[in-house]
């Protein structure tokens, strides 16, 4: 079912009275990919997650999940799909058994053997109450709640919140599973590193408009870095700016730090000509970098 | 001080404030209305002990009536009502939020914050009562009544007394379990229960003196609308205040804060006991959680339990007995009543057994029992889980907005039945137990009606509920309907011209084919179920046209 579309959305629009939440959403996702949805706190990426689960219902446009119309069959949808809304809350009062019982008899019953094979995976306690977990524990119960009927499409909003390295490991192994058997994977995220890990394409979202939809790959080529170089003598930002691939420069006596998206080995040529090179640390400029760099223009053109 | 602590509390409550107390004020400007067109010759007449039973003063006029009637007993009650549930929410409902912790994150100690919340508590009671001591003194002038020697703002003064000391008596509670919902549930308890027996004590030469037990009694025993301040009462309640307050400050300083954690229940217990862990996890586990409906009603058993409790020893086994020591001299004189008078009692005789019970239990406890219980589960229904987050969880699975309204009107008629037979228990064994020789059809009749008339009050919060997605909107907008259909109901029929109206509130179909001497008029009970329905029918179509409220 790997040409299958599996979640589409056709000119998506929300509103809440003046506030516009989502604009002209379109997206395809094909069945079996694992789609990144992208944005910082605030952008639409909740609401177009509750519009197409019809928890919300859209201004205008439309939405269809596996070829079902998100407002006229939706209960048949979500005998298809497995959610977890972000900032998850559960009944504190039942205990993580109850909870999956509860959700299980409302969908005829499930496999119990595959949510042990689930919770162990996690490590979740599902014999303590709700209330009393910590919110990674509790977090691991709805990630459960969600896969446990192994759903032809999961949507999860955030899923990794409060879950430790180890457990975020785990669970994207769970992600890349599901993919493989040609389920699909509505991943929505504020953390680029973890959607890089496991998505194949990417959506961007922001003020509610979708501005750009790429593969994973061509992303990271866009990726800025940030590097930081400390040399044995004070130092002059001036130096640097002009160096290809160099978008910003600052400098603090032996120190400089470069927003940077070119060919490291040219850089590192230039500088060590010039200078002693003492350390050199890099690490991935965060999302809102990347919208600043390259999301800008198509912002204000859109 | 902390002033923005306090203003913060002041901004959450200010309208619920202004709310009751104006809607109270309008009911005072009814009542006086309705009264200008009553004889009331027989009213002075009256003893002492029956006119404290509906709170009365002596030399009574007009203007007396009203405020004794409306004023004295709904006013204060609803008054205190809403200082009760700010004192229980000021360290407690911190609580509860998981908001306590980031307050104290701040360099502020904790019994400053119980400060402040205490401060915003007796300013907006304060408020509250001057909204009704305007009132008192304007419906006079606007409907030219001749209030004669009433003293309205020393019943004013002894309202605000009243209602604070339940205030800190729900924040003492609340400060030293961190129990929201049990602090204003036992104060809530105290209140009524005091409410009650000051007006039924004094019937009883042996339990006169007992009287003095209630808080209640130092606020109403001395008639302040009549005889002005009673500065000994006030006294024992502004001592009794002090000490509550200081207990609060005690309670909330020496214990564990608690986290959002949930209560450990009795069933909780057997379920890690070896020898019963089978039966109770299915009794608290699978069996809990097989339906919706079952879920949502466990999720209110505690409730339940207790009004149910109430129902059956208070206001069932306990009055039977209990009408077998009233002074023959107030039977008599109350069999001489005329039919307008009696609706002040809740349309119940007093000469006979059916009437006492309609007084005292059916007229107007047992309305409140079951609406207590309906009006929880209706309200918490809908905007409950969406107040919680869990609704989207919950509409994730393949099931339909309306059978999620279906099945949480199963769990609210469920319990209305448990209330209605807890109570129909409780008076058939309270008759048998007092050889008072009631009709057991008829008692069954009238709790049948009971249950209706409760469920027509929780399918009103349902549908607040439904439409509005937020749950103290739907708890006291229903709330508020009742008792103003409840007021209307009892005092229309005293004026001839306006008795037809009575007939548009769900009310008038609960009593007034004396169900308990008669039996059941199901006419009536037709139009209170259909009632039902409309208002269900019409929470599915609101429910299912929204968007889901996203809460935090």
């Amino acid at each position: 079912m790997t040409d299958q579309i599996a979640i589409h959305t056709e000119m998506l629009t929300k509103h809440y009275g003046d506030v516009k939440a989502l604009v002209d959403l379109s997206l395809d996702i094909q069945a079996g990919e694992i789609f990144g949805f992208l944005g910082p706190n605030g952008a639409g990426k909740t609401t177009m997650i509750r519009t197409i689960l019809d928890e919300i219902r859209p201004t205008s446009g439309s939405a269809s999940i596996l070829g079902m119309d998100s407002r006229q069959e939706s209960v048949e949808i979500r005998r298809h799909i497995g959610y977890v809304p972000g900032d998850l809350a559960m009944y504190p009062n039942l205990t993580g058994r109850d909870t999956l019982t509860y959700f299980a008899n409302l969908r005829g019953g499930v496999d119990w053997s595959y949510v042990e094979t689930l919770a162990n995976r996690l490590g979740a306690d599902l014999d303590k109450k709700v209330g009393d977990l910590s919110s990674g524990n509790r977090q691991k119960v709805g990630l459960i709640q969600a896969f446990m009927n192994k759903p032809d499409v999961l949507i999860m909003d955030e899923p990794s919140s409060g879950l430790d390295p180890l457990v975020q490991r785990e669970f994207q192994k769970m992600m890349r599973e599901v993919a493989a058997e040609g389920r699909t994977v509505f991943l929505s995220s504020h953390t680029l590193s973890e959607v890089q890990r496991v998505a194949q394409r990417v959506g961007i979202i922001r003020h509610g408009k979708l501005i750009a939809v790429e593969a994973v790959s061509d992303l990271r080529s866009k990726a800025i870095r940030t590097v930081n170089i400390y040399f044995d003598a004070p130092v002059d930002s001036a130096e640097f700016v002009g160096l290809p691939g160099v978008r910003e420069a600052t400098s603090q006596n032996e120190h400089v730090t470069l927003s940077f998206d070119g060919q490291m080995e040219t850089l590192l040529k230039v500088v060590t000509d010039k200078f002693h090179v003492l350390d050199i640390t890099t690490h991935e400029a965060d999302l809102e970098e990347i919208f600043l760099t390259y999301y800008r223009d198509e912002e204000v053109s859109v | 001080m902390l002033a923005n602590v306090a203003t913060k509390s002041v901004l959450e409550r200010w309208k619920g404030i202004l709310i009751g107390a104006g809607s109270i004020g309008l009911l005072l400007l009814m009542g006086m209305s309705v009264y200008r067109n009553v004889d009331l010759g027989l009213y002075t007449s009256m003893p002492a002990a029956m006119r404290g039973l509906v709170g009365i003063a002596e030399d009574t006029d007009v203007g007396g009536l009203a405020y004794g009637a409306i004023y004295a007993s709904y006013g204060a009650l609803t008054l205190a009502a809403l200082s009760l549930s700010m004192g229980s929410a000021s360290i407690a409902g911190e609580e509860r939020n998981g908001t306590l912790g980031l307050l104290l994150g701040n360099p502020k100690s904790r019994t400053s914050i119980l400060v402040s919340k205490a401060t915003s508590m007796v300013g907006l009671t304060a408020v509250g009562t001057l909204v009704l001591l305007a009132f008192g003194l304007l419906s006079p002038a606007l409907l030219s009544v001749e209030l004669g020697d009433m003293h309205i703002p020393a019943l004013a003064f002894h309202m605000f007394v009243i209602s604070i000391f339940h205030g800190f008596l729900a924040m003492a509670i609340g400060a030293w379990t961190g129990k929201n919902g049990l602090a204003s549930g036992v104060t809530a308890g105290i209140m009524t229960i005091s409410f009650i027996g000051v007006g039924l004590f004094p019937l009883i030469d042996a339990l006169k003196e007992w009287a003095r037990i209630f808080p209640w009694y130092y606020y109403s025993n001395s008639e302040p609308a009549l005889n002005g301040v009673d500065w000994g009462g006030i006294a024992v309640l502004i001592a009794a205040m002090v000490v509550l307050a200081a207990a609060a400050v005690v309670g909330v300083n020496r214990r564990d804060l608690r986290g959002q954690t949930t209560g450990v229940s009795l069933i909780d217990r057997l379920r890690t006991h070896p020898m019963t862990k089978k039966v109770a996890d299915r009794l608290a586990g699978s069996a809990r959680v097989s339906h919706i409906w079952i879920k949502t009603l466990t999720e209110h058993q505690g409730l339940m339990i207790i009004v149910a409790y109430i129902e059956f020893f208070i206001m069932g086994i306990l009055i039977g007995p209990m009408y077998t020591f009233i002074d023959e001299f107030l039977l008599d004189f109350a069999d001489a009543l005329p039919e307008a008078m009696l609706a002040l009692f809740g349309g119940g005789d007093l000469s006979t057994a059916e009437g006492f019970y309609q007084v005292e239990t059916f007229g107007m406890m047992a309305p409140i029992a079951v609406m207590v219980v309906t009006i929880a589960i209706g309200a918490r229904a809908l905007a409950g889980e969406e107040a919680g987050r869990t609704m989207g969880l919950l509409l994730a699975n393949p099931i339909k907005r309306s059978r999620v309204v279906y099945e949480k009107t199963i769990s609210m008629i469920a319990g209305a039945f448990i209330i209605g037979f807890a109570t129909f228990a409780g008076v058939a064994l309270g008759s048998v137990i007092g050889g008072l020789g009631m009709n057991m059809g008829n008692i069954a009749a009238t709790c049948l009606l009971l249950t209706l008339l409760g469920l027509v009050f929780g399918a009103v919060a349902l549908a607040l509920s439904a439409a509005t997605g937020k749950p103290r909107l739907a708890i006291f907008g229903s709330i508020g309907i009742a008792i103003v259909l409840f007021v209307i109901n009892a005092f229309l029929p005293l004026s001839d011209s306006l008795a037809g109206l009575a007939k548009a509130t769900p009310f008038y179909y609960y009593l007034t084919s004396d169900p308990l001497l008669t039996g059941m008029h199901w006419g009536h009970g037709a139009i209170l179920a259909g009632l039902f329905v409309v208002l269900i029918a019409a929470s599915v179509v609101l429910f299912q046209r929204r968007d889901l409220r996203q809460m935090g």
